[in-house]
């Protein structure tokens, strides 16, 4: 018996140690490039995240494999630098900075991950790329909004969404032509916005704009992300009743102020609204009725298949991997975006030397048929210039283009219709 | 001074809500010395089953809180019996740490199964609907919760302090022991306490969905005043709860209006910090 025992322990012994040897000849012989992702699953934004995710893995969906129907680059191959595949790793940030750091951290030093997506809360994609820089790995930052994240002089940062700052000089812009052509007489605005990095950095950016362009700023409410309620925040819009409001409030907390404005029977005359729920299909459907006339800048909508007609069939694989299943948003879109341009860029630089993809990063104008104008190019900083979008307005449920005019469908309601009138 | 008035209805609104929330909390607490870190995902608990019975079944919220509370004195006294016994005899933290990893569980599971999607109930008999007294608008909804969260805390109350079943649950809470031996089956006390104060936030819950997205995170805030307000009021009393509870939405709506909406949690903390340093078990607290 103790022989057998014997025996036995040194059988397994063996076995073991084969398969460590051969399972490390596999991975040293595979193709693999493993790209990491660093989004909030979980947490009051996990919706976002789940979102985001599932751009990202269809992209890869997309490059790994052979789509001679899709009209995007590297849909024609199979994986990109004759045969490498991507894998992504996926990491859980909460919405915390400290979580999205720490988890950055693993990605890149016990996965060994060559890059990092990410990571939708500008406030942990700021700590997030801190790590990054310093250990000279590319962040592609899809969504992030904060103008600051591209205002740091990183080597090795690159974000695809327009900042809060273009969004907000769009916002002041269709104000000042509402004045223009419709005789608006808009003088006043209030910004509502959730106080973390994206809320501030929007309302900054905001009353910057809204200044620039002649309104007075006469509300500056924030408000914790998650709140029992918005009573106090809307009470305090109502009180000094500006003529705009820009609002940036993400997902239930955008429902929650919609419904309460409802309840305490009050509206601006317009409300422009930052990437947030505004912008979740979901929460448009649900809020019904309430939802219309709400605008807000847009980067892509399927109302824009017309403008982004590649979109579609790649949307097809993303509807398949969101429950219940929903087309892209301006958000997630950018992820998928940021892994394509990546992908795109290693291609051409034909190597995974770091440095050499990130010239190459910036030395070209790379096709986006996901991005709005089909282009992304980077300036230094990391900021994608040639991102855009457009001022959209709930109308029926739908999300139709009112400005700029030139490419407007719709004629902007104006104003809001009141809730009792609906 | 219609303003003035608009809040101070805003207010007491919300404190009769955080009033059903904690005391619940300040039940379980009182009679098992038990801190039920799960409170918070009971009431998301409560809110997905009034939410699901309106989407799928049309039921109202109006209606539905009855089979919310039910739902929820079942989960509190299967906690009981599953958990929470087996830790009474152990050192304190054992409970405290085995409810908080109940909250994980419940949190993970409804993140799992219903997804992070935030979901709204619309069409309901209250949507929308309010009473307007000159210039102030009253939100029937909250209306409804915050009376039917007054009545059936004062409900519990006149159990506890009128009813034989309610002198047993004292008896039990003041010497388990003694209790045992006048006949008193306290382990029955324990779940049905468990249970009720799980009943207490699952009506809240059950309310809510008509005014309020339903999300597996949307219980944390929520709690977190529960917890402040079982505090302040202090551990185990009752009508303390219910007194602080409403103080707290009345600091939390003036303070947010009246010194700035961001700082509205932060004013009801910073009140918490100093009725502690003068008063450590809370204003009603033995």
């Amino acid at each position: 018996m103790k022989n057998f025992k014997k025996t036995f322990f040194v059988s397994m012994l063996v076995v073991f140690l084969l398969l460590g040897l051969f399972s490390g000849m596999a991975t040293a012989e595979e193709k693999i490039i493993k790209i990491g992702t660093v989004f909030p699953l979980t947490g009051p934004c996990a919706l976002a995240g789940a979102r985001c995710k599932a751009a990202v893995e269809t992209a890869a969906e997309v490059i790994n494999n052979i789509y001679p129907d899709i009209n995007v680059p590297l849909a024609d191959q199979s994986g990109i630098l004759d045969g490498y595949k991507i894998v992504l790793v996926h990491a859980d940030h909460q919405g915390k900075p400290d979580v999205g750091k720490t988890e950055t951290e693993r990605l890149l030093n016990q996965e060994k991950v060559y890059a990092i997506i990410g990571s939708y809360n500008s406030s942990v994609s700021k700590p997030a790329s801190f790590v990054t820089e310093i250990q000279k790995k590319i962040f592609m930052c899809g969504a992030s909004s904060s103008a600051a994240l591209t205002e740091r002089d990183f080597k090795y940062f690159f974000r695809m969404a327009p900042t809060d700052k273009t969004e907000s000089i769009g916002f002041a812009e269709t104000l000042t032509w509402l004045n223009e052509a419709k005789n608006a007489n808009l003088k006043t605005v209030g910004i509502i916005y959730e106080n973390s990095e994206f809320g501030k950095h929007a309302a900054d950016e905001g009353k910057a704009a809204a200044e620039a362009a002649g309104f007075e700023v006469i509300a500056d409410v924030a408000f914790t992300p998650g709140a029992t309620n918005l009573n106090s925040e809307v009470q305090t819009l109502k009180a000094k009743n500006p003529d705009a409001v820009f609002g940036a409030c993400l997902g239930g907390d955008y429902s929650l102020w919609v419904r309460t404005m409802k309840q305490m029977n009050w509206l601006p005359k317009i409300s422009l609204n930052y990437c947030s729920g505004y912008q979740d299909p979901i929460i448009t459907q649900q809020l019904g009725d309430d939802a219309n006339y709400f605008m807000g800048g847009t980067g892509y909508s399927p109302e824009f298949a017309e403008l982004m007609p590649a979109v579609a069939a790649v949307e097809e694989i993303y509807k398949a991997k969101t429950d219940p299943s929903v087309p892209f948003d301006s958000d997630s879109i950018q992820e998928a975006v940021a892994l394509f341009v990546l992908a795109q860029a290693i291609e051409k630089a034909g190597t995974l030397d770091t440095e050499t993809v990130r010239d190459v990063l910036y030395a070209n104008e790379w096709e986006s048929p996901l991005s709005m104008g089909g282009k992304v190019a980077f300036i230094e900083g990391g900021q994608n210039v040639k991102a855009m979008s457009m001022k959209t307005q709930l109308q029926n449920g739908l999300y139709v283009r009112v400005f700029p005019p030139e490419l407007a469908t719709h004629e902007i309601v104006y104003p809001m219709v009141p809730w009792d009138k609906r | 001074m219609t303003m003035f008035f608009q809040v101070a209805i805003d207010g007491l609104l919300m404190g009769m809500v955080y009033a059903l929330v904690a005391s619940g909390l300040s039940l379980i607490w009182g009679v098992m010395d038990v801190i039920n870190f799960a409170h918070g995902e009971f009431l998301m608990v409560a809110m997905y089953v009034s939410y699901w019975l309106g989407f799928l079944m049309k039921v109202d919220p109006i209606v539905s809180w009855i089979a919310s509370g039910i739902f929820c004195f079942i989960l509190g006294a299967i906690t009981y019996r599953l958990i929470i016994r087996q830790c009474l005899g152990g050192p304190a933290l054992s409970a405290l740490l085995a409810t908080f990893g109940l909250s994980m569980i419940l949190k993970n599971i409804c993140l799992n199964r219903f997804s992070p999607n935030y979901r709204l109930l619309t069409g309901t008999l209250l949507d929308g609907k309010k009473i307007l007294l000159g210039d102030l608008v009253v939100p029937l909804p909250q209306l409804i919760t915050g009376l039917s969260a007054l009545a059936i805390v004062l409900v519990i109350f006149y159990i506890i302090k009128k009813t034989r079943l309610g002198w047993a649950i004292q008896a039990t809470a003041m010497d388990k022991e003694a209790a045992e031996l006048m006949g008193i089956k306290t382990d029955w006390i324990f779940a049905f306490v468990f249970g009720l104060g799980g009943a207490c936030v699952g009506i809240a819950g059950g309310l809510m969905p008509s005014y309020l997205a339903v999300h597996p995170e949307v219980g944390g805030l929520f709690s977190l005043i529960a917890f402040i307000a079982v505090a302040m009021g202090g551990f185990g009393s009752i009508h303390g709860a219910l007194l602080a509870a409403i103080f707290i939405g009345l600091v939390e709506a003036f303070g947010g209006f009246y010194v700035a909406p961001v700082f509205k949690y932060v004013v009801v903390f910073g009140l918490y910090v100093i009725v502690v340093m003068f008063k450590p078990k809370g204003l009603f607290g033995w």
